[in-house]
């Protein structure tokens, strides 16, 4: 209607007034709103930088305030009266009347002076015409007589300024005295608000900060799937703005400080950014973008918890020790130890050695019934060993035991002793034996299960004894503990350098380990062809090759997938089974239900956490699965779940990693051999091991030493060496024994490798028998030696009578076949510095010495002279001290 | 500013004015172990030292039957109350290779001359783990160092050349701390009125707590009971 009569109006008078006055409001409403939506509702960081100024400004004031009242209100009070009547005598005559006179004599100063100037210059135009006349023979004496009158004007100004400059000097006296007072006192008045100013600075700078979007540009960070190099930008810290301020240590986020400064003193934000580490979108400015959880097509959303270690990988993958990253080194400890890599191929795991013990000669240790049962269910023996469960049916079972004793009849290994050599031990003398030479750091057996608590894992890295009688073959344990090297030449079990009685000793006390649980008896027809061959395909299929030698199989590959970039998997890739969904805002990623069925969040970290916790839990009946069960915890499932997260292929570059060098691969060699033969299982190495040491909490030195990361500075490469291969009694008191490894020499040269490496040094040939000693410094030493009564500790030579073990320190006679001379001073300098804990205490304490006598107490030269006296202790044998040159 | 400060001072004032003394006695029940005997054979100069046999100082219930070197302190209730540390030094001795006093409380910036009085050597071992820990010889008689502890503790001291040398500091960060003697009594002098946690400390029987509250009347009586086995 409204259209029709308005159509009726001729075109060139209509009014379009209306419509221009409601489209041009829509516009300016419009304009309005996106000017709002711009500049508040999408820049929720402007108010928390705000909110960030008041809650520092705050802190920061009342930090002041405190400075404020703490100072010490009398001497401030007093200090502010004595200023107050020094600026007052400013006001007083004597001092007004200083200054004025010293103004009025600088004014007169600056007249003399310039009159003094002119007449040099009058006396030099004069001397000049003077000079001119002598040769022209005009006006010489004239001229002559002007030049002296000017030279005594010279004079007679001169003094006139010595004069002035005399009077203002007695001036200045009187002015200096009411002046010095005032600065005085104000320097004393801002010492003791310094405190205060410092927090007033940090206000002010707080209060000034531009509201502004922070970002860190990385130009050349990563490169794109297409290997074109790739930016990174990173505004993380435009609302994250108190990351750096300790202040903030307890704030609310986003304002709380980083927990972990010093790994932050490594990856420094302000030009490595957040990203890197905890991903997210870096260049979002809202939280849920920011994140990366509001937007679900974003592929690498924020990790939380114990996921944020994951991205330690993307860098440092070839290193399985990161000082400040705890969850992260745990997490390869257990990837290494549980064998993760004998069936998957892992990044950076390629060649390590198999983690169980070659199968070939089984008959010579166990039973077939025995083997059958661990074949079943390892667990039913051995609660906490390493192998998992495979879930065998008893057909299985006895197909794969089947083949084991095939090949194992087929061996040659053969028992050199006759049999019942095992026999006449004393088990309770066996026990004591057992307990005390070191055998508890990697097996339980019976009750002490401290070392396994200090450990922390589910599984013991060694096989737990307390059954060990109902399955080993005494003659064979014999054989096994005189040599392990003779049955499984590549074992890491070592020789403890059993006498012969003391093997028999131990044997009978592990032979009363029994199984005392009553067993179903078996019965196995093992020599059956079919069966011998269903064996060898189950052992093929199943991939025990992985872990153990096999006859037959040596060549076998990894039986399942490449977890290389198992990270980037979608879980629309992964197959739940017959699980049920779990909501995606639940508290946990999976839930055994009371009904027996399990939920699992349909994530990829859902589904790795049901895998990892039931490796057969998406089994159906049409879908298989073979790998095997290993019980891990759930802290376990988390840190394997988060190393997993890092098994991606997008790897920063080259500029922004650790370069891998010689030195950092030298020290993971050795750190993997250490790991290997388990030497942190009783020695501190780099914070990590030591578990032995929970027996002996209440008398650590009567433990196994730790090595600090200056060992490779301490001893002599050589000593090491001959250590290595045949270890010597250093501390006589250790009941617990170094073990013979029976470690080649490359594999000792790697330890060395890695002791130096850790401790900055390099490898150099050093002849330590010929380091001459300054015969100057011998007897002072002697002198020191006696006077700082080093021998109430240690001894040289032989034991001293009356001493209990348990109080002696190291025998000084080795020193000088042992140890570093440098090593030797830096330790007298500070022994706590280079091994916390240590008993050996600080002589030259905030650089002194104790006896002044000597050296006129002169701290180096003491430290030189003591560590002279101990290097010759153990030479004077070889060589006498180098008489005077 | 004047008039807030003034009125602040008044404010301090009536506190102390109002301030009261929490005493009381720890009581030891049962029979008193016996104490170990000290065997100081390793060093000729420690035995020497002493002509009668000597015993470690673990427990030590006194005649009328209270338990001696208790740390007796306000654990709570405090706020967040600044204290200056005084100026004068606490002892810290070595003699006859024993440490003297025991059991030894100070404050927090207190200066503690640590001194061996003994012609042998000696090295002081803290087991601190608030402050740093040090372990530093004293190979001559009459060495002395002064030492400030700054974080609140209490922790072990050791000797490392003689094992049976033990001793244990206290570090508080307020003035109301107290060691038990031989007289197994306690007073905390001098408490602003108000409601705290009292808390009494021994080497081996642990920690025991109780609320006491001050009021203006100034005295407040608080035991502990401790049980041998």
């Amino acid at each position: 209607m409204l259209f029709e009569d308005r159509a009726k109006i001729p075109v060139e008078k209509r009014s379009y007034a209306k419509y221009y006055l409601i489209f041009s409001g829509l516009l300016f409403l419009g304009t309005a709103w996106a000017v709002w939506d711009e500049v508040r509702i999408r820049r929720p960081w402007k108010e928390y930088q705000t909110e960030y100024r008041e809650l520092l400004s705050a802190r920061l004031d009342s930090l002041r305030q405190v400075a404020l009242e703490n100072r010490d209100q009398e001497r401030l009070k007093a200090l502010e009266d004595e200023l107050a009547k020094a600026k007052s005598a400013l006001q007083s005559e004597e001092y007004t009347k200083a200054v004025e006179q010293k103004n009025d004599l600088l004014a007169d100063l600056d007249i003399a002076t310039r009159e003094w100037r002119f007449a040099r210059s009058r006396s030099d135009a004069a001397y000049y015409q003077y000079k001119k006349s002598l040769q022209t023979g005009i006006n010489v004496e004239e001229l002559k007589a002007e030049v002296a009158k000017h030279d005594a004007d010279i004079e007679s100004y001169f003094h006139r300024m010595e004069e002035i400059n005399k009077q203002i000097a007695l001036l200045d006296s009187v002015i200096y005295k009411y002046r010095d007072a005032v600065v005085r006192l104000e320097a004393e008045l801002a010492q003791i608000n310094s405190a205060a100013n410092a927090y007033g600075l940090k206000l002010e700078r707080a209060q000034a900060a531009p509201i502004a979007i922070r970002q860190v540009i990385l130009n050349d960070f990563e490169l794109t799937p297409f290997s074109e190099i790739k930016a990174r930008i990173d505004r993380c810290q435009t609302c994250h703005v108190g990351w750096s301020e300790p202040l903030m240590a307890d704030a609310p986020q986003p304002f709380k400080q980083h927990p972990l400064p010093e790994l932050l003193a490594k990856h420094n934000p302000e030009n490595f950014g957040c990203t890197p580490c905890h991903r997210g979108q870096g260049p979002a400015l809202t939280t849920g973008f920011a994140h990366g959880e509001a937007d679900k097509y974003w592929e690498t959303p924020i990790l939380r918890g114990v996921d944020v270690w994951a991205s330690c990988n993307s860098c440092h993958s070839n290193e399985s020790v990161l000082k400040h990253a705890p969850p992260f080194t745990k997490a390869k400890q257990l990837l290494l130890e549980s064998g993760c890599f004998a069936c998957h191929e892992i990044k950076g795991y390629t060649d390590v050695p198999k983690i169980g013990p070659p199968l070939n000669s089984l008959p010579a240790k166990v039973r077939p019934d025995w083997l059958f049962r661990w074949v079943k269910n390892p667990k039913d023996y051995n609660p906490h060993t390493r192998m998992p469960r495979f879930q065998f049916t008893d057909e299985e079972a006895e197909a794969i035991t089947a083949y084991l004793m095939k090949i194992g009849r087929e061996s040659n290994f053969q028992l050199v002793r006759a049999r019942g050599t095992f026999a006449g031990g004393s088990s309770n003398r066996g026990k004591v034996i057992f307990e005390t030479i070191g055998c508890t750091a990697c097996h339980v057996a019976g009750e002490n299960t401290a070392v396994r608590t200090k450990r922390g894992t589910t599984y013991d890295i060694a096989p737990e004894l307390t059954r060990v009688g109902s399955k080993a073959n005494p003659d064979w344990l014999f054989d096994w503990l005189k040599n392990p090297r003779h049955y499984n030449p590549d074992t890491r079990m070592p020789s403890l350098r059993l006498t012969d009685d003391e093997a028999r000793h131990v044997v009978a006390y592990l032979m009363t380990l029994r199984d005392n649980r009553k067993l179903d008896p078996v019965n196995l027809a093992l020599d059956d062809p079919a069966k011998i061959a269903r064996g060898d395909r189950l052992i093929r299929e199943y991939g025990c090759a992985g872990c153990h030698a096999i006859k037959g199989m040596e060549n076998e590959g990894k039986v399942s997938v490449n977890l290389s970039d198992f990270g980037r998997k979608k879980y629309e890739q992964m197959d739940f089974g017959d699980t049920r969904e779990l909501p995606l805002n639940a508290e946990v990623d999976y839930q055994e239900n009371p009904d027996g069925t399990v939920s699992v969040k349909r994530t990829w970290a859902g589904w790795v956490y049901g895998k990892l916790k039931n490796s057969r839990l998406y089994q159906t009946d049409r879908i298989s699965q073979k790998m095997p069960v290993f019980g891990f915890s759930d802290e376990e499932i988390r840190l394997l779940r988060m190393f997993l997260t890092s098994m991606t292929r997008d790897v920063p570059l080259p500029t922004y990693q650790r370069a891998f060098d010689r030195r950092q691969q030298e020290i993971e060699a050795g750190r993997r051999l250490t790991m290997h033969y388990n030497c942190v299982q009783c020695h501190t190495l780099e914070d990590r091991g030591g578990y032995l040491l929970a027996s002996f909490e209440a008398e650590p030195a009567l433990g196994p030493p730790p090595l600090p990361e200056s060992q490779g500075a301490k001893v002599q490469e050589q000593w090491l060496h001959g250590f290595l291969k045949n270890p010597t009694i250093i501390r006589p008191w250790l009941e617990v024994r170094m073990p013979t490894f029976q470690l080649t020499d490359a594999e000792i040269s790697q330890i060395q490798k890695y002791f130096l490496g850790l401790s900055k040094q390099e490898l150099v040939i050093r002849d330590y028998a010929s380091t001459t000693l300054d015969p100057q410094y011998l007897a002072p030493g002697r002198k020191l030696f006696d006077a700082y009564q080093c021998l109430s500790c240690h001894f040289t030579g032989r034991i001293p009578e009356g001493k209990s073990f348990a109080d002696l320190a190291p025998n000084l006679a080795l020193a000088s076949s042992r140890l570093k001379p440098e090593w030797i001073v830096d330790w007298l300098r500070d022994p706590s510095k280079l091994q916390p804990g240590t008993r050996m205490p600080t002589y030259f304490y905030g650089g002194e010495a104790p006896d002044r006598t000597v050296f006129g107490g002169n701290a180096e030269e003491q430290i030189k002279a003591l560590a002279t006296y101990v290097w010759s202790i153990g030479s004077r044998a070889r060589q006498a001290p180098a008489s005077g040159q | 500013m004047r008039f807030m400060m003034l009125f602040a001072s008044v404010l301090c004032f009536t506190f102390v004015l109002v301030a009261g003394d929490v005493t009381g006695k720890i009581v030891f029940e049962g029979a008193a172990p016996t104490p170990a005997r000290l065997r100081m054979d390793a060093d000729p100069v420690c035995k020497r030292a002493h002509k009668e046999p000597v015993v470690g100082e673990e427990v030590v219930v006194n005649k009328n039957g209270t338990l001696k070197n208790v740390i007796v302190y306000v654990k709570d209730g405090l706020g967040g109350k600044k204290f200056d540390p005084p100026k004068e030094k606490k002892l810290f001795d070595q003699i006859g290779c024993v440490y003297t006093p025991h059991v030894l409380g100070v404050m927090t910036g207190q200066e503690v001359d640590i001194v061996n009085s003994d012609p042998t050597l000696h090295n002081v071992h803290t087991l601190s783990k608030e402050n740093p820990s040090f372990n530093r010889a004293q190979p001559m008689k009459g060495m002395r160092m002064t030492e400030k502890f700054m974080k609140p503790e209490i922790f072990k001291v050791k000797c490392e050349v003689h094992t049976w040398m033990g001793a244990y500091i206290g570090v508080f960060s307020h003035p109301y701390y107290a060691v038990t003697g031989n007289d197994g009594s306690y007073t905390l002098k001098g408490l602003p009125a108000g409601e705290y946690t009292v808390e009494a400390w021994h080497e081996k029987y642990g920690t025991q707590q109780s609320k006491v509250k001050v009021d203006a009347s100034g005295k407040v009586t608080a035991d502990f009971k401790y049980k041998g086995n």
